[in-house]
């Protein structure tokens, strides 16, 4: 909705505005569908005029139509696939996570939703040398796990640093501040964020259920706007800075008692690839064990429903023992 | 008005458009003696319903050249949920088309036939809408305009709508009756997805299905306006995945893990003055490498 203002193109002074509010032309949508003809007339403004003042408005605000060749040559250029560091979720995920779209993973309490994000965030910052830009809304983030995770990877002091640097952390509790904060990483903040330190290329929300599902629920139709909202300003920041938006969501309990992702059905439209993590059920009951198995329940590339099991314990193995296998038995110490 | 129904065929003659959408529904626009413009709305049931996969089968449909059984037209996709998977498009149109593989030339004047349009609010995809005016007269090829999804302002129109519906559905309205002029006008095409906003509680969904099972997922929310410019409701759903391992039981075990979906199509015609639903008809189509394959 983009109010009519003098000055807004050429020929489009304030007594025209004001005549045109006058027959209740306000905006730039009510001026580009009203019948020309009929608004000169009684504006007593000539017909050229107007029809120019109109394509000049339409020209500015409208979407650009663009040619599918011209959209896949850049899609082609710009598009990169980030590895998450663990072979057994890559394959899950079709290569990784791609950049420009949204990726979701859900699962109960303590299925891995955040071990896995901040697996990825030091395999990105530390393997890939590109920053990673964490929103944390859970306060489940701790510099001192990031550090353990790198010290799995190196020894060296300075690298582990460097590494670090290039993960920028942003803490906040309630969806306004999230929509501040995405509003301004895309208006500015992510290019700020890319200086020095290798570009973004990953920005993992953990967890979007935590600052949404407060809102949705009962007659207040707010909640679901702000969903999409920040859905759209996910969606654009990812599309046109080529990052890849990864976003972690709780779960519920369907009508057949199955597990299904939350905040509802018009959320499930949103991530072009989800997954659910689960606790894999082992007979012997390892009452600690680190192994979780990810389904792919939403792809437009790959069959659903594939399953793979991989070891939360993957990112922060120690590179001297590995023998290029996951370690099944390995229990948390 | 004639509405006739064939089996998979897609044939341009001067000025008539056959576009087949799936085996079941076939619509034909006659120019000779009266036209009919078909504005066909996609609802979906559950998230993965593979509606998007159908508007890619349509899609390459209408680009590929004919000699590889396309039609050759222009079509205009406007993108409000930012759904359009390129590289899936072209992974589609490569494994249909017939000619010798990796021919760039044939994919570029393929790809040149598509308009990509990003909308991100409703009033930009009004101004949009306008905007497209000035091209639908420019381009007399553009037949086909996808909308992927009509729904995707829903909730932020009705928050900034406040307590008034009327002000809630005005945007939506807006657009449709745009929409209604360009296809009177135009004589084009419009297949436009709407997404469903509550999960059907009803049982697991039988293999029978009959108009009256059509539960609460299908109803529709968008504005009155549209109900009436929509002339074929397609509803799109997920079978069950233990109802096609019987079905398929001697089958590779690679076939019976594919997802079946299913479409069933209520088109109600806009002449009659009652709005009794005519030709309820369903099929079911399976998602491959090389885009929908119907069983």
């Amino acid at each position: 909705m983009v109010v009519l203002r003098g000055g807004m193109c050429p020929g489009l002074d304030e007594d025209l505005v004001r005549g045109l509010r006058a027959v209740d032309i306000k905006t730039v949508e009510d001026l580009v569908s009203s019948d020309i003809e009929e608004l000169a007339q009684k504006c007593s403004v000539s017909y050229k005029a107007l029809f120019a003042i109109r394509r000049v408005l339409l020209a500015q605000h409208t979407a650009f139509p663009v040619s599918g060749a011209d959209l896949y040559e850049e899609l082609l250029s710009s598009t990169a696939i980030l590895s998450t560091g663990n072979p057994s979720l890559d394959k899950v995920l079709d290569s990784g996570l791609y950049t420009g779209e949204i990726t979701e993973l859900s699962g109960g309490p303590g299925s891995g939703k955040s071990q896995v994000c901040f697996g990825v965030a030091v395999h990105i910052a530390y393997h890939l040398k590109q920053s990673v830009i964490f929103i944390d809304t859970t306060g489940g983030l701790t510099a001192r796990r990031l550090l353990q995770m790198l010290q799995a990877e190196t020894n060296n002091t300075e690298e582990q640093m460097e590494a670090l640097q290039r993960i920028h952390i942003f803490r906040l509790f309630d969806v306004f501040s999230l929509l501040d904060c995405l509003y301004g990483l895309r208006s500015g903040r992510l290019q700020q964020a890319s200086v020095g330190g290798g570009s973004v290329k990953a920005v993992i929300l953990d967890s979007v259920s935590a600052v949404i599902s407060p809102l949705l629920g009962g007659k207040q139709n707010d909640g679901m706007s702000l969903m999409i909202q920040v859905a759209g300003v996910l969606k654009t920041m990812a599309k046109d800075f080529n990052v890849a938006a990864l976003v972690t969501n709780h779960v519920t309990r369907s009508g057949s008692g199955e597990l299904q992702p939350g905040l509802g059905v018009s959320w499930s439209h949103i991530p072009r690839t989800r997954i659910l993590l689960e606790r894999v059920e082992e007979a012997t009951a390892v009452s600690h064990s680190s192994l979780r198995s990810a389904t792919l329940i939403k792809s437009s590339r790959q069959p659903c429903h594939i399953k793979e099991e991989f070891d939360l314990q993957w990112w922060s193995r120690s590179k001297e023992g590995s023998s290029g296998k996951r370690k099944l038995d390995e229990t948390d110490s | 008005v004639c509405v006739c129904v064939c089996v998979c065929v897609c044939e341009r003659q001067s000025g008539v458009i056959c576009v087949c959408v799936c085996v079941c529904v076939c619509v034909c626009v006659c120019t000779v003696r009266c036209y009919m413009c078909v504005c066909v709305c996609v609802c979906v049931c559950v998230c993965v319903s593979g509606k998007t996969e159908l508007l890619y089968h349509l899609l390459c449909r209408c680009v590929l050249p004919v000699a590889t059984g396309g039609l050759e037209v222009d079509v205009v996709f406007v993108d409000t949920d930012y759904s359009l998977d390129m590289l899936r498009l072209v992974n589609i149109l490569e494994t249909r088309s017939t000619s010798s593989p990796s021919d760039e030339a044939e994919l570029r004047s393929c790809l040149s036939r598509l308009l990509v349009v990003h909308c991100s609010s409703s009033s930009q995809l009004l101004l949009t809408l306008h905007f497209l005016e000035t091209s639908l007269s420019s381009r007399p090829g553009l037949a086909l305009l996808l909308i992927d999804s009509i729904s995707a302002f829903y909730w932020p129109d009705r928050c900034e709508g406040g307590a008034s519906i009327a002000k809630q559905e005005e945007k939506l309205s807006k657009c449709t009756e745009l929409l209604g002029r360009l296809l009177r006008d135009y004589r084009i095409t419009v297949f436009a997805t709407c997404h469903a906003i509550r999960r059907s509680y009803s049982g697991p969904p039988s293999s029978s299905s009959s108009s009256s099972s059509s539960s609460e997922c299908d109803r529709p929310y968008l504005c009155r306006r549209w109900q009436r410019l929509v002339t074929h409701r397609l509803l799109c759903s997920r079978q069950e995945a233990a109802n096609n391992m019987a079905a398929t039981a001697g089958g590779s075990v690679e076939q019976r893990r594919r997802q079946v979906f299913t479409v069933n199509c209520t088109s109600s015609s806009s002449s009659s003055s009652s709005t009794t639903k005519k030709a309820y008809r369903s099929t079911s189509f399976y998602v491959t490498d090389g885009g929908v394959e119907f069983i």
